[in-house]
């Protein structure tokens, strides 16, 4: 208190010394590293783009316009990546937030150490590296001897096993279940947080008027966690689009093409045929799509 | 906080309560079945990679998986350190090339979050947005160019050309942690220092940075997990496989050394979990505050 009213009496001493110029330069060495390490590779990228470069040739080829993006979009890989990441970025996103959502619903009402302990262990999946939940399930996921294939022939849901990587069509969700399992966790923690900011003053009256639980969360839960639901979703959304790791280490884009995304069909054509030209086209038009989510996100961010 | 059994109002309708009651407990055994399913859900594989991790070959690629280690067995770690692969060198440059990342993230991105959160600047507003765009930035855009970057500079396959990479996330999201937690220290008390004749400078030292230290240990556990994560950076810049980092050279040895031998690759992916497992939950508190900043983007 005497504390505060120190403040009041010096509040002019405050204004004059409010400004300090090289305050403002403190970002300086931030900017300077990103400027060399983002800054420089992005504008290196714009300009790869337009050349035929392949790091293999003895002597790189030279600009070639629009060549590399006009090639781009009658590559019916490109268009299939493209079709991947979406299934795999929005696919991934709903059913994780969704789960997310409904644990943390579930889970809401519940206090003490117990539950405590729960809220902690479904965090778990969360903190698993990328490559060790690829590996994990690609082990699980073995068509002879693996564990997934066992307990549903043991249940009764298939007759035969089923070689969930190896098939073109299965690929592509078991891959999904993979991230989804590891991703969950994210949408769980965040919209327990938000759930738990709700104001008591409106639980408790919502409860004088006698909501049952199904309009409680309806009418008070729900409306509140729209914003935490959208940023976050946002989020992952932006994290899976980029997201290298898991599919990297559990099909390498296979079989055929079918869980090939964008950030593997730009590796493969960059790391692989070193065509460092063309994959930077690509990355151009990625970028771009990236940014549209990007820029929703802050949004979504400075209205809350 | 709140609550399903002080949902007290049925019990107060009289004519409806016994049934409402019964309503209630059947939707309070349904709650349970499903918490007790995402249990299963999330730590099953978890259980099976470390059950695996414990058994011998021979029982780890059996037609007919067994539930738990029949000859429960260390081989498999034991086999890590002494076997063909230089295990050991993987964790240390894991640790080293992750550590070295958080800790310049930290020291370079701390004043920038100081400025960011307290000067009053014209670009301020637009400089904190920027660094929160680079953060979304998919690295394999940066890829090549940084890979030919590093190549011009000679860091290619060394542990500071892996830094250099890592930096490319670790700072613009240590700056908006950073900035999250600064802007939670009351100005009043910097204002109190200065007032008691306090050069900013000082302020800055004695003041800010002690009471921001927790926060500076989170943001730096948090780059140190990110980095701990990534695959796609040491999988292009290291070429000698001796200067591989853990999750890199999973993927890489896993078609030689680990083709067939499952209990070495759990023990593996075992060893590779523990640290960022411990790092997670030592944060795990104040890692709602970093979501909720944006800092999290996850690449």
């Amino acid at each position: 208190m005497s504390n505060t009213a120190v403040m009041e009496n010096q509040k002019p001493v405050r204004r004059a010394s409010g400004r300090v110029p090289w305050l403002d330069w403190m970002v300086m060495p931030t900017l300077a590293v990103l400027a060399l390490v983002v800054g420089y590779p992005v504008v290196y990228t714009l300009m790869l783009s337009v050349q035929d470069y392949n790091l293999l040739d003895i002597v790189p080829g030279g600009y070639v316009g629009a060549g590399n993006y006009s090639s781009l979009f009658s590559d019916p890989v490109f268009w299939t990546a493209l079709y991947n990441t979406a299934v795999y970025t929005f696919g991934s996103v709903f059913v994780s937030a969704l789960l997310g959502l409904i644990f943390a619903l579930l889970l809401d009402n519940l206090a003490g150490p117990q539950f405590r302990a729960v809220r902690a262990l479904l965090l778990v999946p969360w903190a698993v590296p990328f490559v060790v939940v690829a590996f994990l399930f690609r082990y699980m996921y073995m068509q002879n001897g693996g564990i997934v294939n066992e307990m549903l022939l043991w249940s009764g849901l298939i007759d035969h096993p089923v070689p969930w990587l190896n098939n073109a069509a299965l690929a592509m969700p078991a891959v999904m279940v993979a991230n989804i399992w590891a991703m969950a966790p994210f949408f769980f923690l965040l919209l327990s947080a938000a759930l738990s900011g709700i104001p008591n003053e409106v639980i408790e009256s919502a409860r004088v008027d006698r909501a049952r639980t199904w309009s409680m969360i309806w009418h008070i839960k729900l409306p509140f966690l729209r914003n935490p639901l959208i940023v976050s979703s946002l989020l992952m959304i932006i994290a899976n689009f980029n997201d290298f790791a898991k599919i990297w280490a559990m099909t390498q884009g296979g079989p055929g093409f079918s869980t090939t995304t964008l950030v593997v069909y730009v590796y493969r054509l960059a790391f692989e045929n070193f065509e460092f030209g063309y994959a930077s086209a690509t990355g151009v038009i990625w970028l771009l799509l990236l940014l549209v989510f990007a820029v929703a996100y802050v949004r979504a961010l400075r209205m809350n | 906080m709140s609550n399903e059994e002080t949902f007290p109002s049925s019990a107060a309708l009289g004519a409806s309560s016994s049934r409402t009651d019964a309503w209630q407990r059947s939707g309070k055994v349904v709650q349970m079945a499903a918490i007790g399913f995402a249990l299963v859900w999330s730590l099953a594989p978890v259980y099976w990679m470390l059950s695996t991790s414990l058994k011998t070959e021979l029982e780890a690629t059996r037609l007919d998986p067994t539930l738990w280690p029949h000859e429960p067995t260390l081989a498999n770690y034991i086999g890590l350190g002494g076997g063909t692969l230089p295990f050991v060198s993987f964790f240390f440059n894991t640790v080293v090339s992750c550590f070295l990342t958080a800790l310049i993230a930290v020291v370079v991105a701390t004043p920038a979050a100081y400025a960011l959160s307290r000067a009053q600047f014209r670009l301020r507003t637009s400089i904190g947005y920027t660094v929160l765009i680079v953060r979304m930035l998919p690295m394999i855009v940066l890829l090549a160019p940084l890979y030919l970057l590093l190549l011009n500079a000679q860091l290619l396959d060394s542990l500071s050309g892996l830094v250099v990479g890592f930096t490319t996330f670790g700072l613009p999201f240590a700056v908006w942690m950073m900035k999250s937690f600064i802007d939670a220290v009351p100005i009043e008390v910097e204002e109190a220092a200065r007032v008691d004749g306090y050069p900013r400078w000082q302020v800055l030292l004695r003041v800010v940075v002690p009471l921001v230290f927790p926060g500076i240990l989170t943001t730096g556990t948090f780059v140190f997990m990110e980095a701990w994560n990534n695959l796609i950076y040491p999988l292009t810049f290291i070429t000698s496989l001796d200067k591989q980092t853990l999750p890199a050279a999973l993927v890489l040895t896993f078609t030689g050394q680990f083709k067939t031998d499952w209990g070495g690759m759990m023990a593996a992916a075992t060893i590779t979990t523990l640290p960022l497992m411990i790092a997670f939950f030592a944060v795990q508190r104040s890692m709602v505050r970093g979501l909720t900043s944006g800092a999290v983007a996850g690449a």
